[in-house]
Order: structure tokens, then sequence, then C-alpha cells
């Protein structure tokens, strides 16, 4: 297969008189072949020179991603017409096997995706056989499937890689430019690239973190829609081996999300304790007040030397009062009875 | 939007007195006291932070390194890319602001700033891509005969459409709603006012009668400009009565 493709991508201009003829037409290669042979064929995409730079990248995860990522790695394959697949690598593998992985299939780049404790995604970056390779924690992914971004490229197109200035600045930054130029470019005359520049990868750095973006070129005053995919990189550290060796760079800024999880944890967790003291202490605050409430020393001021008032003792009886009850109940029985 | 980003204040007030935190646990309450003049403690429990480890950033290594595995051999169309300022921004001009040129100074949780920042770095780039490109004859726009499969389905774009309209559709509806209710509001205040106009009028035409009445004045103006309507109006009903009654008579 492969061998096949070969052949046809090593087709120069001036050995096929059919396919130049198509081309010699101009842009339309399809419609003059319809009107000749009068069915409907689908061409292979046009690729007039000898495709040179044999570039591949693997793009491949561990196991234990979640769909986003999947979809994610799915896109960047449908963005990447020099990509190729693999199955997913056991957890339990050491990173070295992906070096021997890449060279079973015949690949010189790889993106691997490594996801952790089933939140975290981590993302490889590498020049496979000597180096350099970066690692990186993948944030705030979105994919290709989400409604929101409403562009739409040919698949296969070759892209603009856009660059922030600031990737000159810095060595590690220098670095990792060339690294992303050489795997996110398509090759000249792929045969699975189409012959349009009709899409704009940029890289911007901000807030020491790589953002990803891709546009489509809608006109060429450059008005543009966002295609997808987007995420942001956030670089750990770069080896100078491919998946391992001496490390050259290490963000100083990075903070594992492990390490993140626990800051926060801890805080709410200390707030919790500040709270329950505070508490605490309000409790033992009111205990005291009613102590002191029982055993008052200021209450002797109220406390008044006055005379002894003497003794009375009543020693007869209090005279009775005869009242007469029920003065008229003698009439009202008579009447009762008068009336009976 | 980033999730990383929001440190607590107790971490921050830690950050601060790391190192003297560090160093003892037990600080003297003079100590202590003196930092909470100075307005490094904050109110709350303060834990301690471990010491940033040193970060390696081999200089020597990285260049090395990249000088080893670069290709210069290949040129520009294969590799197409650009490094470059973002475009001018229009808005911005527009309203008299600076231009946000450096990559710094975009604050990452205004998302539109971001995104907009993006987006100009992009058509900086377009717009610096366009004349290499076509001086290298490869074409940057695809001739509307020119069918192949697109990175998303069609069905995909269907779908992303149809969320478009149905939008459009919402906010259309809101905006119409909205209108509606201020015209209702309207119509309410000149119903109100029109019933308060009638029983003004009543009002005085009932003084005049009573007045009449009473004797008090004995001219019957007050009544005209009810009878000019009364006179209007069985005249007017009159010819409609019989307009109807000539059409009827023409009918059969």
């Amino acid at each position: 297969m492969s061998a096949l493709k070969r052949k046809r991508g090593g087709k120069g201009p001036g050995r096929n008189t059919k396919k130049v003829k198509l081309l010699e037409n101009g842009t339309k290669p399809e419609t003059t072949e319809m009107g000749q042979n009068k069915e409907i064929t689908v061409p292979a995409p046009v690729s007039m020179g000898k495709w040179k730079n044999k570039e591949r990248v693997l793009v491949f995860s561990s196991r234990g991603i979640n769909f986003r990522t999947r979809h994610l790695m799915q896109d960047l394959r449908t963005m990447m017409p020099h990509t190729k697949a693999d199955t997913k690598m056991d957890r339990k593998d050491k990173l070295f096997v992906i070096n021997e992985v890449c060279e079973i299939k015949n690949c010189n780049k790889c993106i691997f995706f490594e996801a952790k404790k089933k939140q975290d995604l981590y993302m490889w970056v590498a020049n496979v056989p000597h180096g350099p390779s970066a690692k990186f924690l993948v944030q705030n992914i979105h994919t290709l499937a989400e409604l929101k971004m409403t562009g739409n490229c040919l698949k296969g197109s070759r892209p603009l890689l856009s660059f922030d200035p600031q990737f000159d600045k810095e060595p590690h930054y220098a670095l990792l430019k060339e690294l992303f130029i050489q795997i996110f470019s398509t090759p000249q005359y792929h045969p699975r690239s189409q012959p349009f520049v009709d899409h704009v990868f940029t890289f911007t750095i901000t807030d020491n973190r790589i953002w990803f973006r891709n546009y489509q070129i809608i006109e060429e005053d450059a008005s543009m829609v966002e295609i997808g995919p987007r995420f942001v990189l956030n670089l750990i550290k770069i080896f100078q081996g491919s998946f391992g060796g001496p490390t050259l760079y290490e963000n100083p800024f990075f903070e594992s999300p492990n390490m993140h999880r626990r800051l926060i944890r801890m805080s709410t967790a200390s707030k919790l304790k500040e709270k329950q003291m505070i508490k605490d202490l309000q409790k033992l605050k009111k205990t005291d007040n009613k102590e002191e409430v029982s055993r008052d020393v200021t209450d002797d001021v109220f406390v008044t030397p006055a005379d002894d008032k003497p003794v009375h003792v009543e020693l007869e009886a209090p005279t009775v009062k005869v009242m007469k009850k029920n003065k008229h109940k003698v009439f009202k029985r008579q009447r009762n009875l008068l009336r009976l | 939007m980033i999730p990383f980003n929001n440190t607590m204040d107790i971490v921050e007030s830690d950050d601060q007195l790391g190192e003297t935190s560090e160093e003892d646990s037990e600080l003297s309450d003079g100590q202590l006291q003196e930092a909470f003049a100075k307005g490094l403690l904050k109110p709350g429990l303060n834990f301690a932070t471990e010491e940033k480890k040193k970060s390696v950033n081999n200089v020597e290594g990285l260049k090395q390194c990249l000088a080893d595995f670069r290709k210069n051999t290949l040129p520009w169309v294969e590799r197409l890319d650009l490094v470059n300022l973002p475009a001018e921004d229009i808005v911005a001009k527009s309203e008299g602001k600076l231009d946000n040129k450096a990559s710094g100074n975009i604050n990452p949780d205004d998302d539109f700033q971001r995104e907009m920042f993006f987006y100009r770095q992009a058509q900086a780039a377009v717009l610096e891509a366009m004349p290499r490109l076509q001086k290298l004859k490869i074409a940057t726009k695809r001739p509307d005969d020119y069918f192949a499969e697109m990175a998303k389905s069609d069905q995909q774009m269907q779908k992303i459409r149809k969320k478009l309209l149905m939008k459009q559709t919402i906010i259309e509806k809101s905006e119409k709603a909205k209108k509606l209710r201020e015209q209702r509001k309207y119509g309410k205040k000149v119903q109100v006012e029109v019933i308060q106009k009638r029983q003004k009028d009543k009002k005085a035409m009932m003084s005049a009668v009573k007045k009449y009445q009473k004797g008090m004045s004995d001219k019957l103006d007050f009544l005209e400009g009810d009878q000019k309507t009364v006179k209007g109006g069985p005249p007017g009903k009159g010819a409609g009565k019989g307009a109807g009654g000539q059409t009827s008579d023409k009918r059969p």
C-alpha cells in the first residue's frame, strides 16, 4: 500500500501524460473527466510536485482517556493528514516503548496523550529517535464536535502556523516552536493532503501557557472563523531524549494538578477549622459570663444599713365583719314559688 | 477559564511569610505582632508552604539540542511558519485606546479580550502569508467546483446552522415580546386617560345640570356640546341606514 502511494507521489510532472493533461486544463480536473467518461469519479487529491518531506506523526494515547481526549485525538488526526494511529498503550508499559512503536510505524514524530487518574491529561510531544521531547499538561479542551465553532476546512489541507513573538525570545520556547513546526506542518505534496491553504494554527503564549487555536481563512482580507479544536498546553518539562533523558528545562510556574487540588482542599479545611475554633471560643466566653453573674463582686454596693423596725405581734384575732349575703334571695324564691 | 489560577487568600498570605515560617515554626509573639503590623499576616489560619524547588533551565543544552534537530534544509513552503504580532485592533483604535501588542498584557480570564488577541494574531499571519503564498503559486482559495471531504461532516455543519438559526429566532422573539410589552404599556396609559377624561366631562355636565335645576342659570349652553354629537349622530346613522336600505333595495 505504502509503496503504491509512494509511486503515485513520485510521479513527476513529465512522466504521466494523462495526469499532466488534466492539470493543464487548470483547476477543474474533475469536470473534464466527468465530461469525458459520463460517470462520477472521485479523483485523488491533486499533487503536482514531488513529496519530499517524509514527516510522519504518530498520534495515540494511553489507556484510560476520557471521551473528550479521544475526540481531540481524532480531530488532530483529521486536521493533520500526515499522522498515523496506533492502538492505545497499556498503562503498565514504560514510556520508552513508544520509541519502538514509532519505529515500527515508520514515524519520526510523536504526539502521545497520557491520562492519569481519569481526570488529568498529559501530552507528550517528541522527535522520536533522538529527542528532544516535551511534556505538557493539557487544559481547557474544546473539540471539533462542539457547535460553537462554526468554521470548516478541507480535510487534509495544509495549515499556516502562526507563532507569538515570545517564542523567539526564550530558548525553551524556541525549541518548542521548532518541534511544533515539524509536527504540525503538513508536508507539501503529501498524497493525502489538499493543495490549498485554508486554515491557520495559532500558538500564543499567555499566562505561561501555550494556547492553540485553529481558524478558517474565509476571505483574502483575513476574515476568519474558528474551526477548532482548541486547547491550552501547560509546559512541565523538556527532555533531551525522546520520552526520557536528562531534563533540559523545567517550568517553574507549573503546579501539578494533584498539588493544586491538595491546596484547595487544605484551604477549605483550614477555613472550616477556623470557623470551628471561633465557635468554640464564643461558647467558652458565654459560659464564663454566666459564672460571673452568679457571684457578682459589685453586689454589695446595694447593701445599705437600715434601722430595724420594731416587731409587732398581733395577739388578738381581728374582729369579724358580719355581712348579710343575698339580700334579695328570699324574695326571689317566693316569686318562684308563686309562679309555680 | 483556567482552573488553576485561583489561589486562596490564605495561601497568598503564607507565600509572603514563607521564609520566616519555615525557619522556626514557633515564632515569638513579638515577631508575629510585628508581621501583623506590617500587614504581612492576615487573619485566619496560616500553614507552611514548601520551598519551591529550583527548576532546571539548561540554556546551553536547549540551544545545542535545537541546533541538532533543526532542519534548515527545508524551504519555507514545507513549513509555512510565521512569527508575528497581532494585527491592528480596529475596535481599540476607534475607541482611542492603546493597541495591545504584547501577549503578556492580556488578562487570561477575560475571554473576549483573549480570543480577540488570538484572532488578530491569526489575521496578521494570514495577511503576511497571502502574498508569499501567491508568489509561490499556492492556491489559497479552492474553486467552487472543487469538492473534497471536509474536516467537519455535512451533518455537523447542518447542526451548527440549525443552532445558529435557533439563536437568531430566539433573539428575534425576545425582541418582539419586548416591543409588545411596551406597546401594551402605552395602550393602557391611553385608556386610563380616556376614561378619566370621560368622567371629568360627565362631572362637569352633571354640575351644570344641577345648577340649571336650581335656577342659578337659565342657559342651556352646556347641552350644546352633547346636542352636537347627538345631532351629528342621528344624521350619520340615518345616512347609514339609508345607504343600507338602498343597498338592500338594490339587491333584489
